[in-house]
């Protein structure tokens, strides 16, 4: 059973296209970071190129090296501001849309955010199921596809991240939020240093979000919750019984996490940095 | 009982079970006789609760299921099996079969009729009077999902059904997780022990955003819609404040170890005013008065895009609490979590059987009870623009159920208006 699939969109055959033309494109040494906004709201976020390379993956018993293909990555981790425009459907605009047509989440029983605010913080306790949801409206409302990273490519955004040396103590405390300066919340994007790839929060904060293939679901990069050992590009959480161990329904919910308030995710993207027009925007969207 | 008076049968019997619970080392002990669960409302919380129930303790059986709707039980079951398919330990616990399945309005009188020693009440609580009576009266053990009433009258019967159940020796639990959470153990004693001196005020809240609600869909009559869309009928859910803030008003009867005894208050319907969200209120703002001059200001909020809080906290003389994990002042203290902590959901469970087991059943339908009233003190407060005491609330003429309820015509309530709704009133009058 596939429960995070949605219906065929009409957007996927000029998304395929799009796929198609970034592999070719995406490797010119031009690529340039890109806004993308979202019609019909204010809101907007900025993706940041990276270049093809190889990465040494860990794995049980050694290591192996893979080559990954340029991408796109967020310069931020994913906000409450993006995040509410496909949850509370601040983007409605007619029912025939193909992004009306992706499911949304559920209303949860609580307080995902902790109270602690939706203006720049990263949307979190949002189960990585949720999170390609998000990322399946977010390609049909802009018509350029939108994914969680792989592992390997946000490995090798980490490397890239990390300026090519391990980091220093120092150096992690000074890019990332953790156990020992966060106080116990999640904070703000882009509010510790940028690193090398011109990154905010890639370590620390929440960590994030990556596909395995049909491995576990996997977060990266430590977080708000993680001592500083963590908070890099190591850091490395397998979800298991206790993220959502208190929703005290059952099912259990399919959207959020009852106990994951650590965890939350970064978009990669194979589109080009050229605007490509949004297949389902029409005149009179409602912000 | 027409059973031959077995062990078990004995146990639900009320003037005998008084003389077994004399000797805890009896009946149940030491998990050696299975405790046969039956589940009386199979929603998403009823399953979980089920669900949590058989995986708190060993020797306990789910062996009956009840539901108003046949689709429920079904989905119920489902999802039941697939734990049991999931976990070796479950499916040894799971014995439902169809002949032990049962839907309608009478269904929670058919699982109390099997040979279940306990049941878990989780319907809409607009039901839950009626139910924890049957409950009682049939000697069985209760574990019920909170709120326990939506109005006075649902109040005082399961005040009588708490007085029955202690009579007779029953365990009744109910679903204040928070009441069986370590760190809110931990906090409140600290509290109670004098760590912020004696409690002068306490403010508490359940703001978010929206819960899930459904259209009428064709082939509903108007009384299936209110039940399977029951969150928006006071009736069945007693309002936001009762269904959800009782957990936070609940901390503060715990805290204070008192009740209010008067309140005023303020709420609408700012936002909720399409035909699905029934006629409830958005948003409650309440000052309540309790004895010695203590205040508590409770603020819930049910608001798609506004900001959350959820807690409760706690102003002393020599400092502050949340009640959850944490003391400023003079004594400041902070709540060291386990690595793996038992989720408070479970371990309501794990307490009450533990408790049945011991021979000393735990009863939380008092305090319970008196949480629920407390919100509905708040909500009436809220609703007639009055200043109410607790005693004129406990003892109102306020039935909000029709007097009998079946599939049939029913219209929507009307919103309550601050200034012109009465304390006194049926579920028809505007």
């Amino acid at each position: 059973m596939r429960p995070w699939t949605f219906p065929p969109l009409p957007v996927c055959g000029l998304v395929a296209c799009l796929a198609g033309a970034a592999v070719v494109r995406s490797e010119q040494a031009s690529a340039a970071p890109y806004h993308e906004s979202i019609a019909g709201t204010l809101v907007g976020f900025e993706m940041v190129p990276v270049p093809a390379g190889s990465v040494v993956m860990d794995e049980a018993g050694g290591s192996r090296t893979v080559s990954v293909g340029a991408f796109f990555i967020g310069r931020m981790e994913v906000t409450w501001d993006l995040f509410d425009v496909f949850m509370l459907r601040l983007d409605t605009q007619s029912a025939s849309s193909a992004a009306d047509a992706v499911a949304r989440p559920s209303e949860p029983y609580g307080a995902p955010d902790r109270g602690w605010g939706h203006a720049g913080y990263p949307a979190m306790s949002v189960t990585r199921g949720g999170a390609e949801m998000f990322c399946g409206w977010l390609s049909a409302r802009t018509g350029r596809i939108y994914r969680l990273p792989t592992e390997a490519e946000w490995r090798r955004a980490a490397d890239l991240a990390s300026g090519g040396v391990p980091l220093s103590g120092a150096t992690r405390d000074a890019l990332a939020w953790h156990q020992g300066n966060a106080s116990g919340t999640s904070h703000p994007v882009g509010r510790r240093k940028a690193d090398a790839l011109g990154l905010f929060d890639l370590f620390g904060n929440v960590a994030e979000w990556v596909t395995t293939g049909d491995g576990p679901a996997v977060a990266r990069g430590g977080a708000y919750t993680d001592a500083l050992g963590e908070a890099g590009p190591k850091g490395r959480a397998v979800q298991d019984s206790t993220w959502n161990q208190t929703d005290p329904q059952l099912p259990k919910s399919r959207w959020w996490l009852s106990d994951g308030p650590f965890v939350g995710f970064r978009l990669v993207s194979t589109g080009t940095g050229d605007p490509v027009p949004a297949v389902t925007t029409k005149e009179g969207s409602t912000p | 009982m027409t059973d031959p008076v077995t062990r078990r049968t004995f146990i639900g019997t009320s003037a005998a079970a008084a003389a077994a619970f004399a000797f805890p080392s009896g009946i149940f002990a030491q998990g050696s006789d299975v405790i046969r669960v039956g589940l009386v409302g199979c929603g998403g919380r009823g399953t979980g609760a089920a669900r949590d129930c058989l995986t708190s303790s060993a020797g306990v059986e789910l062996v009956a299921m009840g539901d108003l709707m046949p689709d429920r039980l079904a989905q119920s079951r489902e999802q039941l099996a697939k734990a049991a398919s999931e976990s070796p330990d479950f499916a040894s616990k799971y014995k439902v079969t169809d002949d032990r399945c049962f839907t309608g309005f009478d269904a929670y009188q058919k699982v109390l009729a099997t040979d279940i020693h306990m049941v878990v009440l989780a319907t809409p609580p607009g039901f839950r009077p009626a139910h924890l009576t049957a409950a009682i009266a049939a000697g069985k053990h209760v574990f019920a999902e909170k709120p326990v009433a939506v109005d006075p009258a649902g109040i005082r019967t399961v005040l009588a059904a708490y007085e029955a159940a202690r009579q007779k020796g029953l365990g009744v639990g109910v679903g204040t997780q928070r009441r069986h959470e370590a760190q809110y153990l931990e906090t409140i004693k600290r509290i109670h022990d004098g760590a912020i001196g004696h409690v002068v005020s306490g403010q508490v809240f359940w703001n978010q955003g929206g819960l899930w609600s459904h259209e009428q869909a064709a082939g509903w009559s108007d009384a299936e819609w209110q039940i399977r869309n029951w969150l928006y009928f006071t009736w069945l859910s007693g309002d936001h404040i009762v269904e959800q803030h009782v957990h936070n008003l609940d901390v503060a009867n715990w805290v204070i170890d008192a009740h209010p005894i008067r309140a005023v208050g303020v709420g609408g319907r700012q936002n909720r005013t399409a035909p699905r969200f029934g006629h409830i209120y958005d948003h409650f703002a309440i000052d309540y008065e309790y004895p010695n001059g203590v205040r508590v200001v409770s603020m819930c909020r049910q608001i798609e895009g506004t900001r959350s809080r959820i807690g409760e906290n706690f102003i002393g003389t020599k400092g502050r609490a949340n009640a959850a994990n944490q003391i400023f002042g003079e004594t400041p203290w902070r709540y060291q979590a386990a690595a793996r902590p038992v989720s408070p959901y479970v371990q309501e469970h794990t307490d009450l059987i533990a408790s049945i087991r011991a021979g000393r059943p735990i009863n939380e339908l008092k305090q319970v009870a008196e949480s629920t009233l407390t919100a509905i003190l708040g909500r009436e407060a809220a609703y007639t623009g009055q200043e109410l005491t607790w005693d004129e609330v406990l003892n109102a003429d306020q039935v909000l159920a029709p007097p009998e309820v079946g599939f049939m015509s029913m219209k929507v309530p009307a919103v309550p208006m601050p200034g012109r709704t009465k304390l006194n009133r049926k579920w028809d009058d505007a």
